[in-house]
């Protein structure tokens, strides 16, 4: 499948499936399935490279969370990518979730990577990506960033 | 934009729906150009409120907490004319319905009712749906506090949450500020109650996993008290909690109450209380200036305390038994004295329950700027209500509304019916419910006999979805298919008031359309034999039980 | 007198892509709102080959499907279903009338 990458490790990069990773745990990826604990990662965050999280079907969103946990949670700063059911109509909310790679068939995807950050200024929420929501912008009493 | 009593829209949200109608303007372009396929295309419309229903498509704008501006009614007026067949249907979780769009349209629909600060985000797909409210917020007499401020609260952390778009199932919360719950929140995958503990502060019981649908469920209590600055990031838990280990294998067992039925309340709550341990001190704690500034734009209009007997409307009550009985069945008691709040009936007789035309929604918004502060709620109930009336003009208001139609002395009578759209729109429906719910409407048309029945609701679902509420009627109807044929199963003893909410039991075998009157007939009969002094419908039922009214139904059909 | 009430004969069907209206596939291939104008599939064979040519021909509507029909002795067709009657000939009810309502 095509890899659209803002992080640039390369498709070759071999991720380990949990099961696999975990009798070798120094190994710098591993791919995740939507049950796999992802706060059994917690100790070895710091020496993760890759980490892939899988969506099974477009509509199964159990990896958004799986993402906001490894960001948010565990402080995961490596790649994180995003493999399976991968659309871009989903790329705004994957970006808000902490994923910078994306594997995805499907036509006109790298276009849609490349907007998908200014599709929508304001944000209600916050989430991984840093962004500040409305709710904390208008404390400051300053306009939308649009 | 005029001034109003609820939340302003501010450049931000402005910017917001803006953006989001111009996402969905290229979706609807790629859908038509073949770019997308319906399995693709499906998820992004729905969260844009539009189905594919039988007819034609279907968009389901949103009205958040139940609550309309003149101005906003008008522009709904103005939409259902150019884009639709000048009329809409009112829906039991406060929306409202356009049956006949185009999906070349639909951008253009958006468009315009972002023009009045409104949108359709939200109000299908399986994310967190359009918050409710009681429809009576900000006006009624036992409210401890305003719960659309805490609805618009949810509203602006649920839109576009990037975790929360793809749930196993959709997911609807409801809020009350009064301990007389018109809003239903036993029922809701999240129920919020406000109230105020020994210590005097105002907080939250969070009620988790109730629902009607499939397998109806009154929802747990998961928290008894819970701050309300903490409310975002205990949402936020619940929410993900779900979104983890929510089933996903089958779309019966998808919604959070089966979660919270098969590890139990207990094991749910532990999660739940786990994850909001990590996340109750993060951005999501809602500063005390966030909280006060929407609170401020959900101030009351001031209102001036008039007395609290009003002589033309004594005087009329007097020269006009209708008007008498509508104030008795249509009007309820403000918090400012010499004020009231009104109910205009969506259900004259023998009428498709909770549809107005345009011309009435035009008419229903004058009469809210000359005697309502311009200001309209949608009931749960499928009603449309005027919060803040002046007691002198009650007369007036009664007359403006006989002229259109919606003065009908019927609210919580026999014939103020709960009903979805049924198999004449529905893509999901079994059977229909709109010519079922009118031919009760038209029988027991008589105002009299009406209010000497009392109290009763009867609510009907065309498909075990439930949209119609059936559970929690005092009498419900399912319709059903049975090789080919539809029939209607009854049941009994529903009821959503707090503290009583329970869901109601199968009379016996279902019944053909033909015979759904003689059998609610039947039922009333029955009620009517047996009531004690004071008794309404239920109390009746749940005092003598369900045999003496099986036995008369199924002697009568 | 209705006909095959078994359900053999079938028409494909599907809602219009651009406006969700009901549509039938007629016998060049088309579709159409005219239920007499849709091509008839009178056995399993037939109704196999008409949902082939309704998939193939479903870049303009959504999901084409089968619905059974009777046709009677002047082969008037009407589909067999409460749903699909509903679809072919409307509302069952009086739609309330956009401008039914007049005040002063």
């Amino acid at each position: 499948m095509p890899l659209f990458s803002e992080a640039g490790l390369p498709a070759s990069f071999v991720a380990l499936s949990f099961a696999d990773w975990q009798s070798r745990p120094e190994w710098p990826a591993v791919s995740l399935s939507n049950t796999d604990p992802v706060e059994d990662l917690a100790p070895h965050v710091g020496r993760l490279r890759l980490i892939v999280l899988n969506f099974p079907k477009f509509s199964d969103g159990r990896a958004y969370s799986q993402a906001r946990l490894l960001r948010g949670r565990l402080g995961y700063r490596g790649e994180l990518r995003a493999t399976g059911g991968v659309l871009q109509d989903q790329i705004p909310f994957m970006l808000r979730c902490g994923f910078d790679s994306f594997e995805s068939e499907q036509k006109g995807f790298e276009e849609a990577l490349a907007k998908a950050r200014t599709l929508f200024s304001v944000v209600y929420q916050p989430a991984e990506d840093g962004r500040v929501p409305a709710s904390r912008l208008r404390l400051d009493h300053t306009g939308p960033a649009a | 934009m005029p001034d109003t009593h609820f939340y302003r829209y501010d450049d931000y949200d402005r910017t917001l729906v803006a953006e989001r109608v111009d996402q969905f303007r290229d979706q609807v372009r790629r859908r038509i150009a073949g770019e997308l396929t319906e399995e693709q295309f499906k998820p992004l419309r729905l969260t844009n409120g539009l189905y594919l229903q039988l007819h034609a498509y279907m968009l389901r704008i949103a009205i958040p907490y139940g609550t309309l501006a003149s101005h906003q009614l008008r522009k709904l007026a103005e939409i259902s004319r150019k884009y639709d067949r000048g009329y809409g249907h009112f829906t039991t979780r406060q929306n409202l319905q356009l049956n006949w769009i185009k999906l070349e349209d639909a951008p253009d629909a958006l468009a315009a009712l972002a023009e009045v600060d409104m949108h359709a985000m939200q109000t299908s797909g399986n994310c967190i749906r359009n918050v409710t409210a009681d429809h009576f917020a900000g006006a009624a007499i036992d409210e401890i506090e305003d719960p659309r401020i805490w609805c618009e609260i949810v509203r602006q952390w649920s839109t576009l949450h990037p975790e929360f778009s793809f749930l196993p199932r959709k997911f609807k919360i409801a809020i009350t500020g009064s301990p007389n719950d018109r809003a239903a929140v036993r029922v809701h995958d999240i129920g919020l109650r406000l109230w105020r503990n020994e210590q005097g502060e105002v907080g939250f019981e969070v009620i988790v996993g109730g629902g009607l649908g499939r397998t109806p469920m009154i929802g747990k209590t998961l928290r008894e008290f819970l701050p309300r600055d903490e409310l975002l990031a205990y949402l936020e838990a619940t929410l993900r909690v779900y979104n983890r280990y929510g089933r996903r294998d089958n779309l019966y067992k998808a919604r959070i109450k089966i979660l919270v039925h098969e590890i139990g309340a207990e094991k749910m709550r532990e999660e739940v209380e786990a994850e909001y341990a990590s996340i109750r001190d993060s951005a999501l704690r809602l500063p005390a200036e966030t909280i006060e500034a929407i609170a401020e734009q959900f101030a009351p209009p001031v209102l001036a305390e008039r007395p609290a007997i009003s002589g033309q409307v004594e005087a009329e009550r007097l020269s006009n038994p209708e008007f008498a009985l509508w104030l008795k069945s249509n009007v309820a008691p403000h918090r400012v004295q010499g004020h009231a709040i009104v109910t205009a009936s969506l259900k004259p007789a023998g009428s498709p329950p909770g549809d107005a035309s345009a011309a009435q929604m035009d008419g229903v918004a004058d009469i809210a700027d000359a005697y309502s502060q311009g200001e309209i709620r949608v009931s749960h109930e499928q009603n449309l209500i005027f919060p803040h009336v002046a007691l002198d003009d009650l007369p007036k208001v009664y007359k403006s509304l006989a002229a259109l139609g919606f003065a009908e002395a019927n609210v919580g009578k026999i014939t103020d019916i709960i009903a979805c759209p049924g198999l004449d729109y529905c893509a999901l429906a079994n059977a229909r419910s709109i010519p079922v719910a009118q031919r009760i409407s038209t029988h027991f048309a008589g105002l009299a006999q009406q209010h000497d029945i009392g109290d009763l609701k009867i609510k009907i679902s065309g498909c075990i979805n439930a949209c119609g509420h059936h559970h929690v009627g005092h009498i419900g109807i399912l319709g059903v298919d049975k090789n080919g044929v539809e029939l209607y199963q009854l049941s009994l003893g529903g009821d959503v008031d707090f503290g009583k909410t329970a869901i109601g039991t199968i009379l016996g075998p279902a019944v053909t359309a033909d015979k759904v009157v003689e059998a609610v007939d039947a039922l009333v009969a029955t009620y009517l034999d047996t009531r004690s002094a004071g008794e309404r419908f239920v109390d009746t039922y749940r005092r003598v039980g369900a045999k003496p009214f099986k036995e008369r139904v199924y002697a009568a059909v | 007198m209705a006909k095959n009430l078994s359900g053999d004969l079938q028409v494909a069907s599907a809602n219009r892509l651009v406006d969700g209206m009901v549509v039938w596939l007629d016998d060049a291939g088309q579709w159409t709102d005219r239920l007499e104008h849709a091509a008839i599939a009178r056995d399993p064979r037939g109704a196999e080959i008409l949902l082939e040519r309704a998939r193939a021909e479903s870049f303009t509507v959504v999901d084409p499907f089968l619905v059974a029909v009777s046709e009677d002795d002047a082969g008037v067709i009407e589909p067999l279903s409460l749903r699909e009657k509903i679809r072919a000939s409307g509302l069952t009810f009086d739609a309330i009338a956009a401008e039914a309502v007049r005040y002063a």
